[in-house]
């Protein structure tokens, strides 16, 4: 029994830092801009088919190969906020939010007509499996969680410590305040736009590896990434990491041990029960939206 | 005036459809597209006047229509009577859902609502005793024929369904008329305008905010069980998020806070991709690109946009000014 509580705690890290890395991209666009950018997922998934077409062809390595991904991913992400939220960041938030399901829609069936309608699955060539004391660890998920958790540090330490991390986290606490201090809003929201648009397509090509890469996958990807938002609160770094890896975990025990066809209803559930506990999130102390 | 030939305009073009375009597809077309008419409708209540984005309406519609078909064939109930309960089946689960999800506003509100669809998705797909699962359930039949004088009205014929429901869509739009004019309509509008002042004014804005969110929920349930008696089969797929959000395009495309957005805006939906079917592929690309470009260019939609033009060009002809609504 315990090792089987080991086992789905350590499947939902898997699963959980994944959704780590999309609520992490979704998370700053939302704090920096205030825009629930839902085409996040087409472009993770974007991201995965990119890195196998780049495995594919090129005969490149898988990191150098999601490298390069990661950064046309976030050269995208900067062309939306160019042209598509751009032009709409004063009209009422939801506008922004329809351009958001404008270019789901697009990036969704330009990915169908680039890449196909086939389902894809990232080759890595990491077969081996541990087994530690009764619990299965196969490498390729071990390679996951740490992939994951190098992209969130280092996230952090962009975000902590840089020049560029200072304004971000300028804007989003006071946004008039860091224009007057000679911050310039348009750069930082390009930088944004591109930094989460690389990690969601970090988080795309594990999802390939791990499962595939198919047409659908993203719309319940950048759900997910929500429920993380609203478990930890909108806007809040920790709340992501947090939020991410309650929810992949309470997914693999609900899987396990309730029924697999409704982990997802599980999941929906946790997200209600927490608005109605604290509807601020669970790391955010009180809500000033 | 202006207004009033128009109305009576498009309620005679809405009667004289099926013998403008005899061909069935059209018909068919005009059927589903009314249908969406009134979900958009009823989205509009919450997302247009009450300012609550909720993505959840074709997780409600599914509600109703699974509801109506089965009551009828589980049941036995008269189509008719499963037509009157199963909005109501919809209010009671809308406002088990609505209490705990309009604790929170905004952003948070739409994801909310969002979830709330896939959970309903997923119980059709999963629940396969009852809903039938991805196969879905065939054979609903269409509601009783009537009776008038000596002569029989049978649903089976499509002119007829289309009579129904246009029928069903001017009753919802008088509903809807009567609502804005009624002190809750306002109240309604209020909260969308400032909700902090109209609750410092004293309003108990959670109980509006839950009727209209129920109450958009009740439309949706109407029109998925007029779909179901309508398409005679059910499967799960028109009820998935891509459609909540198809009526809530339909809302900004027309122009939400309107009574006429809606329906341009579900007319458009609706008609849209089968007019671009000739582009194929590409056609939920042009989709996509057509809407960034209204919503860049006509924040406020097609018909606010439309009726500032006609406006302009009457003040210019006259050279008084009108009104503004």
């Amino acid at each position: 029994m315990l090792v089987d509580l080991i086992q789905q705690l350590f499947n939902g890290l898997v699963i959980g830092s994944i959704y780590t890395l999309v609520a992490l991209g979704l998370t700053i666009i939302f704090g920096i801009l205030g825009i629930a950018h839902f085409a996040h997922g087409s472009v993770a998934m974007f991201g995965g088919y990119l890195t196998f077409f780049f495995i594919q062809q090129f005969g490149i390595g898988l990191f150098p190969a999601m490298a390069v991904a990661m950064a046309v991913g976030a050269l995208l992400g900067v062309v939306l906020e160019r042209v598509a939220y751009h032009p709409v960041r004063n009209a009422p938030p939801i506008n922004a939010f329809i351009i958001a399901l404008g270019l789901t829609l697009i990036i969704e069936k330009a990915n169908l007509l680039v890449f196909g309608v086939d389902q894809v699955i990232i080759p890595t060539g990491f077969d081996r499996v541990f087994n530690i004391g009764g619990v299965t660890l196969p490498e390729l998920r071990v390679y996951i969680l740490g992939i994951a958790a190098f992209l969130v540090v280092a996230m952090t330490i962009l975000i902590n410590r840089t020049w560029m991390g200072m304004a971000v986290r300028a804007v989003a606490q006071n946004r008039p305040a860091a224009i007057l201090m000679g911050i310039n809003v348009n750069t930082v929201s390009m930088f944004v736009f591109g930094l989460s648009s690389a990690l969601g397509v970090a988080a795309g090509v594990l999802v390939g590896a791990l499962f595939a890469v198919a047409p659908g996958v993203s719309g319940g990807l950048v759900v997910k990434g929500f429920a993380v938002l609203i478990l930890g609160g909108l806007g809040s770094i920790p709340g992501a990491i947090i939020g991410g890896l309650v929810l992949g975990v309470s997914e693999a025990f609900a899987s396990a041990f309730v029924s697999s066809a409704y982990k997802d209803v599980i999941a929906f559930l946790l997200m209600i029960g927490v608005l109605l506990i604290k509807p601020e999130g669970l790391m955010r102390r009180r809500s000033n939206r | 005036m202006i207004r009033l030939v128009l109305i009576a305009a498009v309620a005679f073009g809405g009667i004289a459809f099926p013998y403008l375009l005899t061909s069935n597809y059209f018909i068919h077309l005009a059927i589903l597209a009314i249908i969406w008419m009134i979900v958009a409708q009823g989205a509009n209540v919450i997302q247009g006047y009450t300012g609550y984005v909720s993505i959840a309406q074709a997780g409600f519609m599914g509600i109703g229509a699974y509801s109506s078909a089965l009551l009828n064939l589980n049941a036995g109930w008269p189509v008719w009577i499963c037509m009157i309960v199963s909005p109501l089946i919809t209010a009671a689960a809308s406002l088990i859902a609505g209490y705990p999800s309009l604790r929170v506003k905004g952003h948070y509100f739409a994801i909310v609502t969002l979830a709330l669809n896939m959970v309903i998705f997923i119980v059709l797909v999963n629940w396969i005793p009852v809903t039938g699962g991805e196969g879905g359930i065939a054979g609903i039949p269409a509601p009783e024929s009537i009776r008038i004088a000596d002569i029989e009205i049978s649903f089976l014929s499509r002119v007829n369904y289309y009579y129904l429901v246009l029928a069903a869509l001017g009753l919802v739009m008088l509903i809807i008329a009567a609502l804005l004019r009624s002190r809750v309509g306002l109240v309604l509008q209020a909260i969308r305008q400032n909700e902090t002042m109209a609750e410092a004014a004293g309003v108990a804005c959670w109980r509006y905010k839950l009727f209209s969110f129920v109450f958009s929920a009740s439309l949706a349930g109407f029109a998925g069980s007029l779909y179901a008696h309508y398409m005679s089969f059910l499967s799960p797929a028109p009820f998935s998020v891509d459609h909540s959000l198809n009526a809530i395009l339909a809302v900004i495309l027309g122009g939400s806070g309107t009574l006429a957005g809606p329906l341009v805006g579900a007319g458009l939906t609706v008609a849209l991709p089968e007019i671009l079917r000739i582009a194929d592929s590409y056609r939920l690309i042009i989709y996509g690109v057509g809407l960034v470009i209204v919503v860049i260019f006509l924040p406020r939609g097609l018909v606010p946009w439309l009726s500032d033009l006609v406006r302009r060009a009457v003040r210019g002809r006259t050279g008084k000014p009108t009104e503004g609504r």
